[in-house]
């Protein structure tokens, strides 16, 4: 896999970075972080489907919702226990990964991002309407139960799962399969011409970043305790997915992780000057210039950076 | 002798328009047949139809005995035929070695994450059909026309292929580099590789092959050794762009 | 029934409109313009800031949403579209960026909260025990006019046929000495006034908040797919039956059911049949 004594280094300086963190900052920064860790998830799992194959999803609420209510419908309705409900969470929304692929076997591009975004809306209206006495209709769900208490064990857990799922992402992604799931993204008609089937590496993609998914959101609506539709099933929220994956740089795994943070710390670093709506207008403004400045991302960024002060030395 | 590839009256419509029009035609194994027709003659649909990329309207198409029709590409790939494009399509932001590393997979998902990339193949594949050792490292963005031919030529042999169907290896390259893939056809020819070449540069195709199949409008208008078929008259005509 | 074909008529005629500019986009630049729906919402508080807050004539109202709609999709085009340089996923993200901002600047403006538009002419007419308020049978009329001035526009006059000549063969024009940027900012500029006129009539059919920019936008995509990319007809047909299924979804199974099955619609049909109903495009 070539890893160097410098991956060790770095991994292992952002996991005790991570693990000093509560003895650091505030609790209510710790409570941002606890969204920055759950962001970097979901952006992990969009860039896994979309960054790497090139099938742009709009939609990824979609599977975050079928994680989400399936473990909160379980739990709260049936009273199954979170060790059982969260596995079947995550089952439930491979099996909506696999609906997702249905789609990309025939249409690609453009037509694919509205398959997307028509799922979302789908979904968004479904739970409203079929079974409300399960769903909790248009108000959602209170009081699913919570696994933590506090902010310092919802930052641990948080901080766990993301550090699992991007490390895991990371070691899987340096593999031949890397390769392969990139290489479908830059043109799947050279794939197929190398032997190899496109049909089961979009599967293995759409998979992996469904599981991802279901995992974060059921993870998410256990830390929450609520569950709102209009919430969940936004354009915003897609949208900040999207933005989180693109800034920090497509078809990598920390830059998805610096999007998160950088996405997360904008808004509220904003809070104290830009109390009111203004705050997403200049959030949005510059997640708009730093895409169209660099649309590899802030890693890209510094990559460059890095390349160009190794230069000099 | 045992038949590589064998085609047996193969027809594919596009609406109105027929590509490929009852041709049929068998390649023994270890033979450099040349396929030649003038523009538009279908000779790409011949390859794309053999690959799976489309399917025929009817006729059968057998590799080493076994009937490949219902087979998708790259089950058709694993089988020993694979192919080259007119166009080169490169993974674009791969580095030469990272090209050559996905024609050498297998199409095994649980064998891409446990078996790392074989990278001495990699090299010896780079450096067969031309390339140095430095080059690994560059990107499709930074390679000459020829060099993308190169690139298509290794990772299309990586593929391990028994039978290689070129498409207009030689167009965009300079003299010196058609000598080197000419070359480096003949070692493979050595070696006991089956080929199907289509080229409009005949006098570069003429020492590649054993004989030439001719095709017009999707039919076949001659078959025989290289001279014979390019002195046939039907031939002449059909490049002149005249009716035979 | 007759109920049904009245409501019918009326909606489909709205939808349509909606996703006529969104077709011209979609058709000629080949790019997916995410941001289509900020012009319904934009074109709709220009309309609610002139007309009903500073008390200016209605037509004039709709005028300066056109207006801006021009203005807003010429700087879209300049400014966004043309340095990504045809980059489709780069073009889609930023427009879908734009429209958040745009939202987020609209809430900056106006305020979270919806507003009611006042109806474009008040009154209402009774036939067959339905309401027709006359809005929205203006609005429904006005939908067929533009659309029939659009369709001879593109039909009969040269830059309709230079719009034509791009969205078929980009190339082809371009040798043919078809200036296709002009031809871009004018099918931009026509695009955004579209949407923006859409957007009052939309707003006064429902209500104007920031985030009612979404449905539409779906909506229209839907009918755009749909129907099959560059088809003006397709479109028109596929306005009617997305329409006339809402409403008889609306009437005989469950209101709350209507955007369910327009959704599957999409789903079903892009799936099936991924040029869409009527369309010619390749994909």
């Amino acid at each position: 896999m070539g890893l160097r004594w410098y991956h060790f280094a770095l991994w292992g300086a952002f996991i005790v970075g991570l693990a000093l963190l509560p003895e650091l900052v505030s609790k209510g920064t710790l409570r941002t972080i606890i969204f920055a860790n759950y962001l970097a998830i979901f952006a992990i799992s969009w860039d896994v489907l979309s960054g790497r194959t090139g099938y742009i999803s709009f939609g990824h609420p979609f599977l975050i919702g079928i994680g989400a209510y399936t473990t909160a419908i379980l739990t709260k309705r049936f009273g199954v226990p979170v060790e059982v409900s969260i596995p079947i969470a995550v089952l439930t929304t491979m099996a909506g990964g696999l609906i997702v692929l249905l789609p990309a076997l025939r249409v690609k591009g453009s037509y694919f991002a509205m398959i997307t975004l028509a799922f979302m809306e789908l979904i968004y209206q479904l739970v409203q309407v079929v079974r409300p006495d399960l769903t909790g209709g248009t108000r959602g769900m209170s009081g699913v139960p919570t696994l933590t208490r506090g902010a310092v064990n919802g930052f641990y857990l948080s901080a766990f799962l993301m550090v699992s799922v991007a490390l895991t992402m990371w070691l899987l992604m340096r593999t031949r399969l890397g390769t392969a799931l990139s290489a479908v993204g830059m043109n799947e008609e050279s794939v197929r011409g190398s032997g190899l089937s496109a049909t089961r590496l979009k599967m293995v993609a759409f998979l992996l970043s469904a599981a991802i998914a279901g995992l974060g959101g059921a993870f998410y609506i256990h830390y929450l305790g609520t569950i709102a539709p209009r919430a969940l099933f936004e354009i915003n929220f897609a949208f900040t997915i999207i933005v989180a994956a693109l800034i920090g740089g497509a078809s990598t795994i920390i830059g998805p992780v610096i999007g998160a943070f950088f996405l997360t710390f904008l808004l509220e670093y904003l809070r104290p000057y830009l109390p009111g709506a203004e705050r997403y207008l200049i959030y949005g403004g510059v997640a708009l210039l730093l895409y169209m400045y660099q649309p590899r991302g802030i890693y890209e960024v510094i990559r460059q950076g890095w390349a160009r002060v190794r230069g000099l030395a | 002798m045992t038949q590589a590839l064998s085609i047996t009256n193969l027809v594919k419509r596009f609406g109105g328009l027929t590509a490929t029009d009852d041709l049929s035609f068998a390649i023994e194994d270890g033979e450099s047949v040349g396929l030649i027709g003038p523009n538009g003659a279908g000779k790409t649909t011949v390859f794309s139809q053999i690959m799976g990329e489309h399917r025929q309207t009817s006729g059968n198409i057998h590799l080493y005995g076994e009937e490949i029709s219902s087979l998708t590409t790259a089950a058709r790939i694993r089988r020993g035929v694979s192919r080259t494009y007119q166009v080169p399509r490169p993974f674009s932001e791969m580095s030469v070695a990272e090209n050559i590393r996905v024609g050498l997979m297998p199409d095994n998902i649980w064998r891409m994450i446990v078996e790392g990339p074989n990278t001495e193949r990699e090299l010896e594949l780079a450096l067969s059909v031309g390339f140095a050792e430095s080059d690994l490292q560059r990107t499709p963005a930074e390679l000459s026309m020829g060099d993308l031919r190169k690139l298509e030529m290794a990772r299309t042999m990586a593929t391990g292929p028994k039978v290689m169907l070129l498409d207009e290896v030689f167009a965009g390259l300079t003299v010196g580099e058609i000598a080197q893939i000419g070359d480096l056809i003949q070692q493979m020819r050595g070696d006991g590789m089956t080929f199907l070449i289509v080229s409009h540069d005949l006098k570069a195709l003429e020492p590649l092959v054993d004989r030439a199949i001719a095709i017009n409008y999707g039919a076949m208008i001659a078959e025989g050794t290289f001279t014979e078929v390019i002195d046939n008259e039907a031939v002449r005509a059909s490049y002149l762009g005249g009716v035979a | 029934m007759l109920q049904i074909l009245i409501q019918g008529l009326l909606l489909s005629g709205l939808y349509a409109l909606l996703a006529m500019g969104f077709t011209l986009i979609f058709s000629i630049g080949r790019v997916l313009n995410l941001a289509y729906g900020s012009y319904l919402l934009i074109g709709g508080y220009v309309y609610f800031q002139f007309s009903q807050v500073m008390g200016m004539p209605k037509l004039a109202g709709v005028a300066l949403a056109a207006i801006v709609g021009v203005v807003m999709g010429i700087a879209k085009f300049r400014l966004i579209v043309k340095p990504l340089k045809g980059d489709h996923v780069a073009v889609e993200i930023s427009t879908l960026i734009l429209a958040v901002v745009l939202q987020a600047a609209v809430v900056l403006v106006f305020g979270d909260s919806s507003k009611i538009l006042l109806p474009i002419i008040p009154g209402v007419k009774w036939l067959a025990g339905t309401a027709i308020p006359y809005s929205n049978l203006f609005a429904a009329i006005a939908s067929w006019l533009i659309l029939i001035g659009l369709y001879l526009f593109v039909r009969t006059t040269h830059t309709g046929r230079a719009m034509q000549a791009v969205s078929m063969d980009p190339k082809g024009a371009a040798i043919s000495g078809i200036d296709s940027d002009r031809v871009n900012m004018i099918t931009w500029a026509i695009s955004g006034a579209l949407g923006a006129v859409a957007g009052v009539f939309f707003a006064s059919y429902t209500q104007l908040y920031p985030g009612m920019w979404v449905g539409p936008l779906i909506i229209a995509v839907a009918v755009v797919i749909v129907g099959g990319i560059g088809s003006i007809i397709g479109t028109l047909i596929v306005a009617h039956i997305v329409g006339f299924m809402e409403v008889i979804v609306s009437a005989w199974i469950a209101p709350e059911l209507r955007g369910v099955f327009t959704m599957l619609l999409i789903i079903v049909v892009l799936v099936a049949r991924p040029r869409g109903l009527f369309g010619r495009e390749e994909l």
